[in-house]
C-alpha cells in the first residue's frame, strides 16, 4: 500500500506530570494544570507565555482561556479538545497539534489532561456521564468497567482467548511500577494470589484487571521539531498519528461489528500506513489499559498478535524491559503508574525515547502509544527518536 | 436521558408492551440506534415493526461492585446483550431476571419489560430470562 506521509517535522519538546493520590491534590484542577504546564515549558526550556495553542480530550473542564492570565499567554491560536469523553482521543491530540504546527496555525501547542476529583468527581462517573443514556441505564451498564467487561467476555468466551493472557499484562504493568520511583504502586510487586482472589467488580474483571484513578495533570509542549533542535531537551519525533473509527463500530448500543476488539483496526491500518511502519518496527509500547481484556484487544488490534496466538505472544517474559522481545508500559502503565486519564502513557513513551525510563528500553527508537481502547473513537500514534 | 436521537418509538412501544425495532422500508436494513434517515441507501422511509422478544445471549457480564444502577436491578445482576432472532441481527440490551444464575453466550432468551428508576426517571427495560432451545427459531429449524 502507499505510504500517506503524516505531517512529521513536529516534536516533543517538553513535558510535565503531577500525580497525586486520588482526592490528595494540593490544589484545585486548574492549579494543577497551571504547574504542570510550567513545569513542561521549562523542561522544554520555552517561556511559558510563548505558548500559543492548546488541545485537550476527555471532556476536560480547564478552558485554555482561562488559563491565560496564568501563563502570560500574548497569542491564544489553537484551542480545541477531542469528541468523545474518553481515553480514545487521547493521541488524537497530538495529531490536531501537529497539523496546526505544520500548517502554521499555531508555532507552540501543548496537550493536556487535568483532572482532580474535587473538581470534577469520580473519573470513572465522569467519562460514562458522556455516554449514559436510557438503553444503557436500564441494562445496568453505569460504569466503564460494565461496558468493557461485557466485551472483554465475548473476547475470552467466543473467541476463545485464555484468561491467562490478562493477568500476564497485568503483571508486565506491576513489574515496571515496582521498579519506577514515581508510580503509585513503586516497590510493590503485585502478588498473583492477591490478583487472582481479588473482589469481583464486573465479571470477568476482578480488582486489579481495572485500572486506578489518580488526581493531577499531564502537559507536553510540541512545536516544530526544526525548532525543538534548539531547545533543551533531545525532540522526540511524532512520526504519525491516527484517530477515529469506521462503518460498524461507533457509539451503537452493542451493535459494533468487530465486537471483542477494541476498535483499533481501522486506526492501526491508518497507523502503519502513514508511516510505512509495521509492528515489527516498534521497540516498546505504552498501552493504554483502562481494563486487562482491553490491553489484550488493543493489541491484537493493532497487529501484534491476533486471538488464536495471543497467549504466546502476551506473556510477561516477552513483555518486561530490558530483556523482552516488545517491552510494554514500561512506567508501570495505568494499572501500576497511575492514571490522569490515560496521561502517563504519553509521558511515557517521550521518556523512554529520551533515556529516561525508569525501566530503560536500550536503544529504543520507536514507541506506539495506543490509546484508550473500546471508545467509540479511539486513537494512536508512533513516537520517533529520528525521522523516518 | 432517553436520548439516542430517532429512538421515541421504541420507549413509546416499550410502554405499550411491544419491543419494536426500526427498519427501512426501501432496502429493508434494520436500525439499531435508530436513524432519521437510512445511511444504507438514502431513504427516510422507516418504519417501526414489533419483534419477537426472543433472542440469544451475545454477551455478558455480572458486575458485583455497586456503581449506582438502577435498585430494581440488585446485585449481582447480569447485564446481557442479546441478538434478536427476527431483527437482522440487532442487538438490545438488558439484565438477566436471576443475577446469579449460570449463563453463557448463545443461551436462548426471552425479555419481559420492566420498569427501572434511575435519578427520579423511570426507564422501561429488558429483562431477560432463560428459555428452552427448541423454543427459538434456530431451534426449530436445526
Amino acid at each position: 500500500m502507499k505510504r500517506q506521509p503524516f505531517c512529521g517535522s513536529v516534536s516533543v519538546a517538553g513535558l510535565g506530570l503531577r500525580q497525586y493520590k486520588r482526592g490528595q491534590a494540593p490544589m484545585s484542577e486548574q492549579g494543577v494544570l497551571v504547574r504542570t504546564i510550567v513545569d513542561a515549558c521549562e523542561d522544554a526550556g520555552i517561556d511559558p507565555a510563548d505558548v500559543d495553542g492548546f488541545v485537550g480530550y476527555g471532556d476536560d473542564h480547564n478552558e485554555p482561556v482561562r488559563l491565560m492570565s496564568d501563563l502570560g499567554t500574548k497569542e491564544l491560536l489553537l484551542n480545541t479538545q477531542i469528541w468523545g469523553s474518553g481515553g480514545g482521543g487521547i493521541a488524537a491530540t497530538l495529531g490536531v497539534a501537529a497539523a496546526a504546527i505544520a500548517t502554521g496555525q499555531a508555532n507552540t501547542v501543548v496537550v493536556f489532561r487535568a483532572l482532580v476529583q474535587s473538581n470534577s468527581g469520580r473519573m470513572s462517573a465522569a467519562v460514562m456521564r458522556h455516554h449514559l443514556n436510557a438503553h444503557i441505564v436500564g441494562a445496568g451498564v453505569l460504569a466503564p468497567a460494565v461496558n468493557c467487561a461485557i466485551r472483554a467476555q465475548r473476547l475470552f468466551e467466543h473467541h476463545k482467548v485464555p484468561r491467562s493472557v490478562a493477568e500476564e499484562l497485568v503483571r508486565v504493568s506491576y513489574y515496571h511500577g515496582s521498579r519506577n520511583p514515581e508510580a503509585m504502586s513503586y516497590g510493590k510487586d503485585l502478588d498473583v494470589d492477591v490478583y487472582r482472589s481479588a473482589r469481583w467488580i464486573s465479571e470477568p474483571f476482578r480488582l486489579f484487571d481495572c485500572s486506578r484513578e489518580n488526581d493531577g495533570a499531564g502537559a507536553i509542549v510540541l512545536t516544530s521539531t526544526e525548532r525543538a533542535k534548539d531547545l533543551r531537551r533531545k525532540p522526540i519525533r511524532v512520526l504519525g498519528v491516527a484517530n477515529g473509527t469506521e462503518k460498524g463500530w461507533g457509539d451503537l448500543a452493542e451493535n459494533d461489528l468487530q465486537y471483542g476488539s477494541a476498535g483499533f483496526r481501522p486506526v492501526a491500518r491508518r497507523l502503519w500506513q502513514q508511516t510505512g511502519l509495521s509492528p515489527k518496527d516498534v521497540d516498546v509500547v505504552q498501552l493504554y489499559e483502562n481494563f486487562s481484556a482491553q490491553g489484550v484487544m488493543s493489541l491484537i488490534d493493532h497487529g501484534f498478535c491476533t486471538f488464536e496466538n495471543a497467549a504466546d505472544f502476551i506473556r510477561f517474559e516477552n513483555l518486561i524491559a530490558p530483556s523482552g522481545k516488545l517491552p510494554v508500559n514500561t512506567s508501570g502503565g495505568n494499572f501500576a503508574h497511575g492514571f490522569i486519564h490515560g496521561f502517563g502513557t504519553v509521558i511515557e513513551a517521550v521518556r523512554v525515547l529520551r533515556g529516561e525510563s525508569a525501566n530503560p528500553v536500550p536503544d529504543a527508537k520507536v514507541c506506539l502509544l495506543a490509546g484508550g481502547p473500546g471508545a467509540p473513537t479511539v486513537s494512536s500514534a508512533l513516537f520517533g527518536t529520528e525521522d523516518l | 436521558m432517553r436520548g439516542l436521537g430517532a429512538d421515541e418509538a421504541y420507549w413509546t412501544g416499550l410502554a405499550q408492551g411491544e419491543v419494536k425495532v426500526q427498519r427501512c422500508s426501501s432496502c429493508n436494513h434494520w436500525h439499531v440506534p435508530a436513524v432519521w434517515r437510512c445511511g444504507e441507501c438514502g431513504s427516510w422511509d422507516l418504519q417501526w415493526h414489533t419483534v419477537a422478544p426472543r433472542g440469544r445471549v451475545f454477551s455478558w457480564t455480572r458486575t458485583w461492585h455497586e456503581f449506582g444502577a438502577p435498585r430494581e436491578l440488585g446485585l449481582p445482576f447480569i447485564s446481557v446483550v442479546v441478538e434478536l432472532d427476527d431483527a437482522g441481527g440487532r442487538r438490545l440490551m438488558g439484565t438477566m431476571a436471576d443475577g446469579r444464575a449460570e449463563i453463557q453466550i448463545g443461551q436462548p432468551v426471552e425479555a419481559e419489560i420492566i420498569q427501572t428508576t434511575f435519578e427520579g426517571e423511570t426507564i422501561p427495560a429488558l429483562r431477560w430470562r432463560p428459555i428452552a432451545e427448541s423454543a427459538t427459531r434456530a431451534g426449530e429449524s436445526s
